[in-house]
């Protein structure tokens, strides 16, 4: 649901973009027949290589709405087991073993029970902004993706102000956490709420002006647009805008509030924050838009910076080279697949683990299937663009969980010191230097 | 005899120009990096010091004081305890109840004999009294029952010991 | 507003609530109740803070929680039974208490235990010493935010705690020594044990360095935080790693040995702030000191009995008296009056918990409630020993 609202906004931005299609986006409710022929005709030039957002698909778009809407939701069911197995081994323990071979159905079990837990809502709380807190925050984490291009056509829309946007409704986020620690009625979570905004607030400007030394060299809003510059500059934007990387590297974990950033939820001064009221589906929520954010803030600075969805080296077209990228995704499943298979194989053959081994078996064997899908010609090239992007943005999940593995808390006033004093003027002088540089380029 | 915790020397001894290269070290989070190499290391499953309790049993020391037992002589499965009531003397919150009459050659025999483990801390003072070594703390663990009543071991009990669920792994 | 100014860190009567005829809508403080359930309070402390925001004005302490009555059970338990109660007060550091209680009654009834068993003693304690400083280390960390530190630092606990099973049964409450010396001998073993935990352990330390130590993070949050200077520190009688951070060698270990420390090669680590980041490195190389002790220990145990004459009907001479040792927290003491019975007449301790508790007021006054958390840790209690 929060996903089609969310294509609504989209459709409206487009309608202020080119008043041209005014009428289009007027149409959005129409039957998507009608809208299709409409669309049709006011942008003739929209061919099956641009979104379908763009070309007023609205059966497709909402075909691609859903898609994003499992993805990301399988994003973070999988995200929460390999956070609780990764964060665990760099913690010189197991995770979760039980429920499922290595635990592989732990977050299904714990959904399950978060579902099935009485819904609380603390006397005096108040019970509107209570339940809508929970609610902005994953509309806003999920919405800000109908912008995020997962490949070339695979993507919702590609809005020609397709950062501004995902930077406006991800801050929204804030909004939900101030709601929630103010609608508790309780000293944790207003504490916890308090730090989020002014934390979330000061980092939002550094993350603004980090994506402006970025706009500097592609030129376009367009979050399609700057991974098209990054192909035609021939290189990822991380080599011609380090600092701002690493500026927005830094604000992003801050953005979403992550270890060593997470003064907001810090279990062990605030008991939980801002969220400590809630509990069962309400909570889970919280959960959703916490990782749904932090996918969203990775796929951004992949977007930005890192190529997006090219794969790596895409400028060097040596023989078979292309073929051979291709066939990584594949790669990548059968690897996978050959892992669990293998740790299914060396399960001891006792009774009691017979259900786990088969259940490892079964998850080998769909991975299997997956890496063997992945490996025929039309899917290959297909699969190929979501397939590298996400994997970067894996990479990102991946840091999120190492940080949190090492570093300590940094206190609140440190925090606001870091992002007004060291941060913001370092994006700044970035900017300046980067717009510099630019306008003296031939 | 004293350690000074060598921190922080006084800024003023340090050359300006180490002072600079220290300043600019610090520019790079290379404390951050080396803790983010030592988390990423420790990542080997070799490193893993969990020890998955139900199916792998930890392996308990010889001297461990656990459930209490009253040990039989080996030949004639008769019971080693002579009912002198030491352990229930030395017993600093008074959980054992050692019950006796006479027999007919005048000497005491032990009619029932309850270890409240409810209460127990495990301290080993009642084996440590016990003249004939019928009283032993033994290597049992699972002490968990179902009710406060289940706590209270009487003698078959104490004598058979306690049989918990084995899980294999 | 009154209770805007700040009263004497030392003193300084109960926290005031609002006055009848002000409203609270009129102040800008809140009241935020910090335990006795709360994941960092280790235990069931209860602060009662006075927060400006995020500001503490005013910090009470409310103890009592884990109030077991331990004194007076002492008075209704003969010697020898007191002797596992002890065990239960600081819980971290069980062979410690067991040190303390056993050598107060050793010193009342006037014996001294055997070189052999003096020499267990001292190994035992200062490994449950490092226990006890790892179980600090772990969570003080986790308190500032440093979730792995805790792993590895149970990592090594279970490593001593496997030693202290295997030689006297329990790994926690472990009534490991008894009055005139020890129940049981060495195991076969131990020798080896000790050698390799020796041997294996300061590389362990250096982990625990290399995740926080130069940490730019745990720097911040540390350094500074939570001050208190050797005067303080001497008029609220705070002993132990607080006090050698302010500054002050005070060592009972070296001030008036016990157990035949004096025999023994080491240091006193020494801080210079007095402050959270001193606290630690002074706890940390405290942890290398131990292990030192315990490698000339295990080099020299000296054959001999293990008890020593101690009567079947233990019953003091009519007395008072008082010893204290120096605990992983600070100064332990006990001090017992006996009437000549089988019980003492009145037991007393002097945990250092609830002393160095004292300084906590003083320290969060201005602080931020991230600080109030690494102040707690910092002072290491444990509310077992501060309620008793």
């Amino acid at each position: 649901m929060s996903m089609a609202g969310g294509w609504w906004l989209v459709r409206n931005a487009e309608c202020c973009r080119r008043p041209g299609v005014l009428a289009a986006g007027l149409t959005a409710a129409l039957p998507a027949p009608a809208a299709n022929l409409l669309a049709a005709v006011t942008s003739p030039q929209a061919a099956a290589t641009s979104p379908p957002g763009n070309t007023g698909h609205f059966l497709l778009a909402t075909v691609y709405i859903l898609l994003i809407f499992a993805g990301i939701s399988v994003g973070v069911i999988v995200m929460n087991w390999v956070e609780r197995k990764v964060l665990a081994h760099m913690q010189v323990r197991l995770g979760p073993m039980r429920v499922g071979p290595h635990g592989l159905l732990q977050p299904i079990a714990d959904a399950l029970k978060l579902l099935l837990k009485e819904d609380l809502v603390p006397q005096g709380a108040d019970h509107l902004v209570f339940w809508l807190a929970p609610v902005v925050v994953v509309v806003a984490a999920f919405s800000a993706f109908t912008a995020i291009p997962f490949g070339p056509t695979a993507a919702v829309s590609d809005l020609n102000i397709g950062v501004l946007f995902v930077l406006a409704v991800a801050s929204l986020g804030v909004l939900g956490i101030i709601f929630a620690g103010w609608s508790s009625n309780s000293h944790y979570p207003l504490l916890g709420a308090l730090r989020a905004g002014a934390q979330m607030v000061s980092y939002e400007i550094t993350i603004g002006l980090a994506v402006v030394a970025v706009l500097l060299h592609t030129g376009t809003l367009s979050m399609q647009g700057i991974v098209r510059a990054q192909i035609d500059h021939q290189q990822w934007l991380l080599f011609r805008e380090p600092v701002a990387f690493g500026l927005f590297a830094v604000a992003m974990v801050a953005e979403t509030n992550r270890s060593p950033f997470d003064l907001p939820e810090a279990e062990s001064e605030l008991v939980a924050g801002y969220h400590a009221e809630y509990s069962g589906f309400r909570w889970s929520l919280f959960m959703l838009g916490e990782y749904a954010g932090m996918m969203l803030v990775s796929a951004v600075a992949v977007t930005l910076w890192l190529g997006g969805w090219t794969r790596p080296f895409p400028n060097v077209h040596a023989a078979g080279l292309d073929a051979l990228f291709s066939f990584v995704p594949a790669a990548c499943f059968l690897l996978l697949a050959g892992m669990a298979l293998r740790a299914a194989w060396k399960m001891p053959g006792h009774r009691r683990w017979r259900v786990q081994r088969d259940g490892l078996a079964v998850f080998g064997s769909l991975l299997l299937g997956l890496g063997l899908l992945l490996a025929v010609p039309p899917m290959r090239t297909a699969c190929q663009n979501v397939f590298w992007f996400v994997l970067k943005v894996a990479v990102f999940q991946y840091l999120f969980i190492w940080y949190r593995a090492t570093f300590p808390r940094y206190r609140y006033d440190q925090l606001l010191r870091i992002g007004w004093r060291i941060l913001i003027p370092t994006a700044l002088a970035n900017l300046v230097l980067s717009a510099t540089l630019t306008a003296l380029r031939p | 005899m004293t350690l000074r915790v060598p921190e922080r020397q006084a800024r003023g001894t340090i050359r300006p120009w180490a002072a600079l290269r220290e300043r600019l070290l610090r520019l790079l989070p290379l404390d951050l990096l080396r803790g983010m190499a030592l988390t990423f290391r420790r990542q080997a499953p070799s490193a893993v010091y969990t020890e998955q309790y139900p199916q792998q049993r930890p392996v308990v020391a010889d001297r461990f004081r656990g459930a209490p037992r009253l040990n039989n002589d080996f030949e004639t499965g008769e019971t080693l305890c002579i009912a002198c009531n030491l352990c229930a003397l030395a017993c600093p919150e008074a959980l054992i109840v050692v019950g006796a009459e006479r027999n007919a050659q005048n000497r005491k025999e032990l009619t029932f004999f309850t270890y409240d483990l409810s209460r127990c801390m495990f301290c080993g003072l009642c084996e440590d009294v016990c003249p004939t070594d019928a009283l032993e703390l033994t290597q049992d663990f699972e002490l968990a029952s179902y009710s406060r009543e289940g706590a209270i071991w009487d003698r078959p009990m104490l004598e058979n010991g306690p049989t918990p669920k084995r899980y294999e792994k | 507003m009154s209770h805007r100014t700040t009263p004497d860190p030392l003193r300084g009567g109960p926290m005031t609530a609002p006055a009848p005829g002000e409203s609270h809508l009129d102040s800008s403080e809140m009241i935020l109740n910090m335990g006795p359930q709360h994941p960092s309070t280790h235990g069931v402390l209860r602060v009662v803070l006075k927060l400006d925001g995020e500001r503490v004005v005013d910090a009470e302490c409310v103890i009592g929680y884990l109030h077991r009555g331990v004194e007076k059970i002492g008075e209704h338990r003969t010697y020898m039974q007191f002797n596992p109660y002890v065990d239960r007060m600081d819980y971290v550091s069980a062979v410690s208490n067991g040190l303390g209680y056993c050598e107060a009654v050793e010193k009342l009834q006037g014996v001294v235990a055997p070189p052999r068993a003096q020499v267990v003693r001292v190994m035992l304690a200062e490994l449950n010493r490092i226990s006890s400083h790892i179980v600090w280390l772990g969570t003080h960390a986790l308190d500032i935010g440093a979730m792995t530190p805790v792993f590895y630092s149970f990592r090594e606990r279970e490593e001593i705690l496997k030693i202290f099973e295997k030689y006297c049964g329990a790994r926690l409450t472990t009534h490991a020594f008894r009055i005139g010396g020890l129940q049981w001998d060495l195991y076969d073993g131990f020798e080896s044990d000790l050698r390799r935990f020796c041997q294996t352990f300061p590389a362990r330390v250096d982990e625990y360095e290399t995740l926080l130590t130069e940490n730019r993070i745990w720097r911040e949050r540390t350094v500074g935080v939570g001050r208190l200077d050797a005067t303080t520190c001497k008029a609220l009688g705070v002993t132990g790693p607080v006090l050698r951070a302010a500054g002050v060698a005070w060592d009972l270990r070296k001030a008036q040995p016990y157990s035949g420390y004096e025999k023994y090669a080491f240091e006193i680590p020494v801080g210079e702030n007095g402050d959270t980041y001193d606290r630690y490195r002074v706890r940390l190389q405290e942890m290398r000191q131990s292990c030192r002790i315990i490698a000339q220990a295990v080099d020299g145990i000296p054959d001999g009995p293990i008890l020593a004459r101690i009567p079947k009907v233990f019953k003091p001479p009519v007395g008072e008296v008082y010893h204290s040792i120096e605990a992983p927290k600070g100064e332990l003491g006990f001090y017992i009056v006996s009437d000549g019975s089988l019980q003492p007449y009145r037991l007393r301790v002097r945990p250092p918990s609830f002393v160095n508790l004292q300084a906590l007021r003083g320290m969060v006054r201005g602080a931020l409630v991230a600080d109030v958390v690494a102040i707690i840790g910092s002072i290491d209690i444990v509310l077992g020993e501060v309620d008793r």
